[in-house]
């Protein structure tokens, strides 16, 4: 078996499990945010009502909304915290960071576990090595919730073999950008997508982080990268190493995945994912020229210590062009920290970069980011579906962290090449 | 309805259609009822207003996608549709879809072959359906029994301590 049938084998209690296997498996944690939260929360005092079955296992996080704009959120909060009380379940309050970062850099998530989310992006955790997948509200209220279970069918596993090295400009996020757009929108559903090769290898683990987040863009069920010793000693340090003993795993010589796919890296350039979808995307000289107004580093897979220092590297000593405002939303409250440290608050700060609380900034303008028709932003966001910021004739691209900085030097989309 | 056959006139919406589209976040917070007056409102501002109970919604590749709200897909059976029929569907959506109990499925070809107000016949358990104004019949993927079963209970919380005990 390979690493996800040998988890999901183990969490059904069973010996083996085969692609297309619908099993009932345990959950190790379940993680939802202030407005899956409050969703979940009202299905299930409506429709089951009783106590969690495992209530330490659940976690929500309050990462949309991190200072209520209007009394409707914070009527959401009040509910989702009272909930949180009633059940026990672990609450991490306003300003903690994006539910992925939050639950990841809190020890939460560790490598052989099952992990369940309301969020679509739940499957980023597969760079810890665990069995993450997305399922709704019903699921959970239905199962999770009460029974600590919630049935999957094993999806068969495309391997995605990357090497090569970047050019200048390139980062892991355009190389992560490109494969949405070779393997296209429903180019995998329902499939596992194994990420491997020298030059996943090479990343760290909040690079490798990119590769399971865009699964859900290509309709895969699931992104895993087989943990090595940069996970665990992430893991071990986060203490959360409790699920990786114990599994049957077949080296990977012998497995055979459904395909293999292989891609050389070394080609190319600076990625945009261009409006209306994310598999729109495109080279970034396509574009380039676009004008902008908002700027954002932020959202499920930004606002990593990585896109701060990008971003640093291209703004140092410059200016944020005077039509664009350059929003930079931290993905946690330590790698907030580490930036202080670094001195990279100080370097944006004067570059007339806004610093904002750990969250998940402009993600559906829920608490900032809303955007009048024809304006457009770039950002490090995961998604640019029209209507998700503010008016449906607004524009969003999505870039790597240089590109943001670039664009936000120019006021139009920029390539990075050309700044740095 | 005999075990999930339908019969209705249809209405049609592209590819990639994503949930934030289906429904915008900041209608959530509504009760369903009116939720349901804003579905599609910027895809189609028409469909909420003029969507008839037992109407078919026709969608492209990939339908729902984006974030795997619940939400998505109980705004739709709000509106009274008896079922979708999409070349293809987001794998959250599809999951929503039957743990909620909405009556969906997969049709290659059906996009192109239907234009909007045609009447058809979809048979969910047997991945079939047939547009009346042409007389032809499209199949897709019958649909799995684990998830038939969960339909015809009306959505997993039916069956969520009954699959949790399952050995």
């Amino acid at each position: 078996m390979n690493p996800i049938e040998s988890i999901l084998a183990r969490a059904s209690g069973k010996k083996s499990v085969s692609p297309g296997d619908i099993v009932i498996a345990e959950v190790d944690r379940m993680i939802m945010h202030d407005l899956s939260g409050y969703m979940t929360s009202r299905v299930y005092d409506e429709k089951v009502g009783k106590p969690l079955k495992h209530p330490e296992r659940v976690i929500m996080v309050f990462d949309h909304i991190f200072s209520p704009p209007r009394e409707v959120e914070a009527e959401v909060l009040k509910s989702d915290r009272d909930w949180a009380r009633k059940y026990g379940i672990k609450l991490l309050n306003c300003g903690s960071g994006n539910i992925h970062n939050a639950v990841a850099r809190g020890g939460f998530i560790g490598p052989g576990m099952v992990v369940v989310g309301s969020d679509s992006h739940t499957p980023v955790h597969g760079a810890l090595g665990a069995f993450a997948v997305a399922v709704g509200n019903d699921c959970h209220a239905g199962m999770v919730f009460p029974h600590g279970k919630a049935w999957f069918r094993v999806p068969s596993t495309i391997r995605i073999d990357l090497h090569g090295e970047l050019r200048t400009g390139t980062t892991p996020r355009d190389v992560a950008l490109w494969l949405v757009g070779q393997i296209g929108e429903d180019g995998a559903v329902y499939k596992a997508l194994e990420f491997g090769g020298p030059f996943i290898e090479e990343l760290g683990l909040f690079d490798r982080w990119l590769f399971p987040l865009i699964t859900v863009d290509v309709g895969a069920k699931c992104g895993y990268i087989e943990p090595d010793e940069k996970v665990f000693e992430f893991a071990r340090a986060a203490n959360a190493m409790q699920s990786w003993s114990g599994l049957d795993i077949t080296p990977r010589g012998q497995r055979i995945p459904e395909a293999v796919l292989t891609y050389d890296v070394s080609k190319i350039e600076p990625q945009v994912a261009c409006p209306p979808t994310v598999g729109n995307v495109q080279s970034v000289q396509a574009v380039a020229g676009k004008p902008i107004q908002w700027a954002e580093i932020g959202g499920h897979g930004g606002g990593r210590i990585e896109d701060i220092r990008m971003l640093a590297r291209v703004l140092e000593g410059k200016s944020v062009h005077p039509d664009v405002r350059l929003n930079v939303v931290p993905s946690s409250r330590a790698v907030f920290k580490q930036a202080l440290d670094e001195g990279l608050v100080r370097v944006l700060h004067d570059a007339g970069a806004l610093w904002f609380p750990p969250s998940t900034g402009s993600n559906q303008s829920v608490n900032m980011g809303a955007m009048a028709a024809g304006e457009s932003m770039i950002s490090t966001h995961s998604r640019n579906f029209p209507g998700r910021n503010g008016s449906a004739s607004a524009s969003m691209y999505l870039s790597s962290a240089l590109t943001v900085g670039a664009s936000a030097l120019s006021g139009r989309v920029a390539d990075v090449r050309e700044v740095i | 309805m005999s075990d999930f056959k339908f019969k209705g006139s249809c209405w049609v919406v592209g590819d990639y259609i994503p949930t934030d589209q289906i429904i915008k976040s900041h209608r959530f917070f509504l009760p369903l009822a009116e939720i349901a007056k804003y579905v599609l409102e910027d895809e189609n501002p028409r469909f909420a207003s003029a969507v008839q109970r037992g109407d078919v919604l026709v969608a492209g590749k990939h339908f729902g996608q984006s974030s795997g709200r619940a939400i998505a897909v109980k705004a739709l059976q709000a509106t009274g549709i008896s079922c979708i029929v999409a070349e293809s569907f987001a794998r959250t959506f599809y999951r929503n879809a039957f743990e909620v109990g909405l009556p969906i499925v997969e049709i290659p070809g059906i996009r192109g072959a239907v234009i909007e107000g045609d009447v058809l016949a979809a048979d969910i358990p047997g991945g079939e359906v047939t547009i009346e104004r042409t007389g032809q019949t499209l199949r897709g993927p019958r649909t799995n029994p684990f998830l038939l079963d969960m339909l015809r209970a009306g959505g997993v919380i039916a069956i969520g301590t009954r699959l949790a005990d399952s050995p």
